[in-house]
């Protein structure tokens, strides 16, 4: 530690904070320590503080740290059973992402068992999440010597290489794989990336595509991939790689990983691995380790929201509105627990309740987006279109960008048949959303159709719709294209197009009331009559 | 669901807060006879910033406690020397007292932010003394509540630069008078926001004289519905982001009258909404229109290309500069932009978490950039660490652009055991060989950089105005230190203070373009912005390295027209007003 000064400013006592320089830290007292005999050549490891640990994990490290002192204590452990419960040990706190506090445990046993591939194996891992990145290379190229050409290894090791900014060599260890395992997504997914740090975006986009092919569900190779296709002047695959990109990346078979699995058991494992199930859409993985971190901690409100998303998503309403009444019982603030809830009340035809718990949430957090927008679309689904407005209104307060809010706002403008401001909403939107296809397609049947003549422009109509015709065809434009026909008096046309939608309609079996709507159209057209509603209730948000 | 607190260490020896009566003290900087040859010397004590930081933490773990506090500096006197504004926050919690506090608040109550102006004094022989004195009493500064942010801008174009506070609440604004004192306009201007802001950043973007205003907003956070997070082996830890909601940002159109207009729906087109901690703005597709980055912390960061009409389009994800290079959204905190590699756009370096390493993305032109993390070995030098404030200066005048990234942890750092605050790291150095690379100088930069400490601000400006950057760093908890460069003078520069003609003002935004016979053109800018939660010397600082030809200088300002001087004076702050040009 520094020398302590006392320094006087104005006369008052000054004073700076308390600090020790990183080298110099103070060693732990006894009780926080585990002490190998000094002939062992072995280092003190540190003993985590296990009280503040959920109480399955106390238990399994404390039989384990026990194993390990009874060892130490003992007069000559063998080296191999004490490797062992230093990997015991460090095997466990690894799993739990420890990754400092695993590190001496594991030095200590590649000590006393150098041949071991695990334990330099362990700390490459270690050393590549925490650094230093040298320390991660040096001992995964110490597991490779240990058992050579071990795919897992080599493609860490070519990881590591590539953090280093080596992408020559990360290129080499990633050749050997895809060379040996042509399947291997990782390794492709990693030669990809090496070529694109070396700038051989070709050679890239063909490795990345190689990944990709072999494991479609690789979200991660969308990045890389559309820098690459960037980088070759292709903007279009880019954007559309781009629009596919997420956070699952193509790992090798690792069982020395994978083993770590099992070894950690506390509702937040549950809770990590049930996330992780829902976002891979494992609803009933996801619903099973929700439930099992239930048992050990029922009343915890998160755990019990997820099982709640789980069964929601495997249709199990009522499981999931009774999960959601639950965790709010516990958290009262927890906002997405009402959301859901809410969700789960719609969807069973119960609106009045999901409004009331919309409101509820929206009373502790108003900034909830989602919250907002389902409030106003049920208000407007439901007889309160000017209750929807307020609500869609404050919602692209928060968030302008916000499309669905944008739209209701002016599906509820029609609703209230204020049909100018609603056109004038749509062709805002047209300009400022980057998708605009919706906002276009609703703005030209509006033009076609609007009972308001100082609305309607059967022209404008006409040629918006056209311009959809590659972007958006469908039904939808079909009848926007005969009603924008109509008001131009084309009626003719119209009927030919209506009647095109109708018998796809009908072969497409949509609903009855769908079906009467169009044929209703169709009868206006064939009796030279344009339509004056363009929006069936079943178009309606 | 609540497991047991760390050990309460309620009566260990920490600070005190300003004008407190403490107590032992252990001032961690070497004597002066020990750092002669420091590269960086600690003088906050010595030169009277008697502060300390109060995070009003109480053992609950709410999670704004480690977010603050940022920093700044900027001259609010005029008198050609940069002063200083410490940020200070508040106890946490309805139920709370400052007795609650964890770390013994006893100082002037409530904690407020203070502001410090400083008395540099130029003596013989070149030599400087410097000296801070606190003003804050009578600048009519009262910043209470948790504080987050400063920013500054001159927003009324009276010459005089004005003050903007971020809060966990409603931001403020202070107003410059001109006489020493500031007056609270944060209402009537329009510009309280009653988000959770952190960084803010004054630009003129749409050109028309008037500077206006950025905001970061991070979360939606209540602290009745404060949400305990824990590691997967059930041991609490502070909370990420992704526990709570995004908060939009805001962006405010100065009208020119004293008031601001929220433009924020009218203007920022895209469905972007992230919890933003760091801003910087710049010119970043060379259209000459300036853009605005937003790092977000855990989320894609934003890239809102200006379209010279009003309004932004984000185009971070195609730009590169969105997510790491495998596409993962990284803790993204602290943020700095410029020409970095000598080509004549601006780079970004960005501060991390541990295990992503802080980020380089070079510009490729036209706002297109491509990740050097890797290649420049910064990824691998910061790997472990959690960076907060961090910009790009040239701390050896040698022409190229370095790093300094101050850190401080959000999880226990387990060396740090039985500390009663063990949340330390040691900030970084990092020296810009020119070609590309990125070398971590720390051990070699003085005993400054042992220190273990909890940093999030940093503010970089000619201090004592000799010639070389100088860093003032804010810590949790902590008090501030001052880094002094002791080499910078050692070589040629140049310093530039860029000043309006209608508004006489700093303008920031404009870029600087150096040229001399046989040496490479460099390319720099004025920015008060970046970092993190930070106001930087909106002053522009050029290294020249051994050369002592005297340069010509092209300014580009903010509304696009430039104009140059030849043969400008080197090894002096000199001032370039806008109008006594010549065209170039």
């Amino acid at each position: 530690m520094k020398a302590v000064v006392a320094l006087t400013a104005g006369g008052l006592l000054w004073a700076a904070a308390c600090v020790e320089p990183r080298d110099a830290t103070p060693p732990l007292p006894d009780a926080r320590v585990l002490r190998a005999p000094d002939t062992a050549g072995l280092e003190p490891v540190p003993v985590p503080d296990l009280s503040t640990m959920s109480e399955s994990v106390q238990r399994g490290l404390r039989e384990r740290i026990e194993k390990l002192r009874e060892s130490l204590s003992s007069a000559s452990p063998p080296e191999e059973t004490l490797a062992d419960r230093y990997g015991d040990v460090a095997t466990v706190l690894l799993a739990a992402r420890y990754f400092s506090e695993s590190e001496q445990y594991f030095l200590n046993a590649h000590t006393l068992t150098p041949m071991d591939r695990r334990w330099p194996y362990y700390l490459g891992h270690v050393y590549r999440n925490v650094g230093p990145l040298d320390e991660a290379a040096r001992f995964f190229e110490q597991a490779n010597q240990l058992q050579p050409n071990d795919s897992a290894t080599l493609i860490w090791l070519g990881e590591v290489y590539l953090a280093q900014g080596r992408h020559d060599g990360a290129a080499a260890l990633f050749e050997r794989v895809t060379a040996r395992e042509p399947a291997s997504a990782a390794a492709w997914f990693g030669a990809g990336r090496a070529a694109l740090a070396g700038g051989d975006r070709a050679q890239a986009t063909a490795a990345l595509e190689e990944s990709l092919l072999r494991e479609p569900t690789a979200t991660a190779v969308h990045y890389p991939l559309a820098m690459a296709y960037r980088g070759l002047g292709d903007l279009e695959r880019a954007e559309a790689h781009l629009a596919r990109q997420g956070d699952v990346a193509p790992r090798p078979v690792d069982p020395l990983m994978s083993a770590l699995g099992d070894l950690l058991e506390s509702p937040e494992v549950y809770s990590s691995r049930g996330r992780s199930a829902l976002a891979a859409g494992n609803w009933p993985g996801a619903a099973d380790l929700f439930d099992k971190g239930l048992a050990m901690a029922p009343a915890d409100p998160f755990l019990r929201y997820g099982f709640g998303f789980a069964l929601m998503r495997m249709g199990d309403a009522g499981g999931a509105e009774a999960a959601f009444r639950r965790a709010i019982q516990t958290s009262p603030r927890h906002v997405e627990a009402y959301y859901t809830l809410a969700e789960v009340l719609d969807g069973t035809g119960r609106p009045v309740e999901a409004v009331a718990t919309l409101r509820l949430a929206l009373e502790y957090t108003p900034g909830h987006v989602a919250a907002r927008t389902k409030l106003a679309g049920i208000l407007g689904r439901t007889g309160a279109p000017e209750e929807a407005l307020q609500e869609f209104a404050r919602t692209l307060e928060l968030a302008p960008a916000n499309a669905e809010a944008a739209f209701g706002y002016a599906m509820n403008l029609v609703r209230v048949d204020r049909f100018q401001a609603a056109r004038d909403a749509l062709a805002e939107a047209v300009q400022s959303f980057p998708d605009p296809t919706p906002f276009r397609l609703a703005l030209a049947r509006l033009l076609a159709a609007a009972p308001d003549a100082r609305v309607r422009d059967g022209r404008r109509a006409l040629e918006m719709a056209e311009d959809l015709l590659e972007s958006a065809p469908g039904l939808a434009l079909g009848e926007t294209l005969a009603m924008a026909l109509a008001e131009l008096g084309r009626f003719a046309d119209a009927t030919q197009v209506q009647r095109d939608v109708v018998a796809a309609a009908q072969q497409a079996r949509l609903d009855d009331t769908v079906v009467r709507r169009m044929t209703e159209n169709l009868s206006l057209y064939e009796g030279e009559q344009a339509c004056r509603r363009p929006f069936g209730a079943d178009e309606m948000p | 669901m609540l497991t047991s607190c760390t050990a309460d260490p309620r009566g260990a020896d920490r600070p005190a807060g300003a004008g407190g009566e403490r107590l032992e003290v252990a001032a961690a900087t070497p004597s002066d006879a020990d750092t002669r040859h420091d590269w960086f010397v600690d003088r906050a004590a010595a030169v009277g910033l008697d502060f300390v930081h109060f995070n009003g933490m109480s053992g609950e773990l709410y999670f704004p406690e480690m977010i603050p506090p940022g920093v700044g500096l900027f001259d609010f006197d005029n008198d050609g020397d940069l002063d200083a504004y410490l940020v200070q926050s508040a106890m946490l919690g309805d139920d709370k007292t400052l007795d609650d506090a964890v770390f013994r608040w006893t100082g002037s109550s409530p904690p407020r932010g203070r502001l410090f102006r400083n008395d540099l004094q130029k003596g013989t022989g070149g030599s400087e003394t410097l000296r801070f004195t606190d003003v804050t009493e009578a600048s009519g500064i009262d910043a209470r509540g948790y504080g987050m942010g400063a920013a500054v801008g001159d927003i009324d174009n009276d010459g005089w630069l004005d003050l903007y506070l971020t809060y966990l609440g409603r931001n403020r604004l202070f107003q410059n008078r001109g006489d020493g004192t500031f007056r609270d306009v944060s209402t009537a201007s329009g510009t309280d926001d009653p988000g959770w802001g952190v960084s803010a950043s004054f630009l003129d973007y749409d050109r028309d004289g008037w500077l206006d205003l950025y905001v970061g907003n991070y979360v939606q956070y209540d602290l009745a519905a404060d949400v305990r997070c824990a590691r997967l082996t059930g041991e609490r830890l502070y909370c990420g982001p992704e526990a709570y909601l995004p908060q939009s940002d805001r962006l405010f159109r100065n009208r020119g009258d004293g008031t601001f207009d929220d433009v924020t729906t009218r203007a920022l087109l895209s469905p972007q909404v992230g919890p933003a901690l760091g801003v910087s703005t710049a010119d970043f597709d060379g259209d000459g229109w300036i853009d605005i980055y937003v790092a977000n912390d855990q989320t894609e960061n934003l890239l809102w290309r200006n379209q010279q009409d009003g309004t932004f389009v984000d185009s971070a994800m195609l730009s590169g500069a969105a997510v790491s290079v495998d596409g993962e959204p990284e803790g993204s905190m602290g943020v700095d932009a410029a020409d970095a590699d000598n080509d004549g756009d601006v780079d970004l370096v960005m501060t991390h978490v541990p295990g992503e390493g802080h980020n380089l993305y070079i510009n490729l032109g036209a706002g297109f950039f491509e990740d050097h993390s890797a290649a420049s070995r910064l990824h691998a030098a910061t790997l472990g660490y959690t960076g907060w404030g961090t910009a790009w200066f040239d701390y050896d005048n040698d022409g190229w652009l370095d790093v300094l990234a101050v850190n401080g942890a959000f999880r226990q750092v387990p060396s740090q055991a039985g500390d009663p605050f063990p949340y330390g790291e040691r900030n970084l150095l990092l020296r810009n060989t020119g070609d590309g690379r990125l070398r971590d100088v720390t051990d070699q930069a003085g005993a400054v950089f042992d220190l273990v400490e909890v940093s999030r601000g940093a503010a970089f400006g000619d201090i004592d105005n000799d010639g070389d950057v100088d860093v003032l760093v804010s810590n949790v908890n902590g008090a501030p230190r001052l880094l002094v460069n002791n080499v910078g003078q050692d070589s040629h520069w140049l310093g530039v203070r860029l000043v309006g003609a209608e508004a006489p003002r700093d303008m920031v935004g404009a870029r600087v373009e150096v040229t001399r016979p046989d040496q490479p053109t460099l390319w720099r800018r004025a920015r008060a912005d970046g970092s993190y939660a930070t106001a930087n010397d909106p002053r522009v600082h050029v290294g020249l390295g051994d050369s002592d030809v005297t340069p010509t200088v092209r300014v580009i300002w903010p509304n696009g027209r430039s104009e140059q001087w030849a043969e400008v004076e080197i090894d002096r702050w000199m001032t370039l007003t806008e109008g006594t040009g010549a065209a170039p």
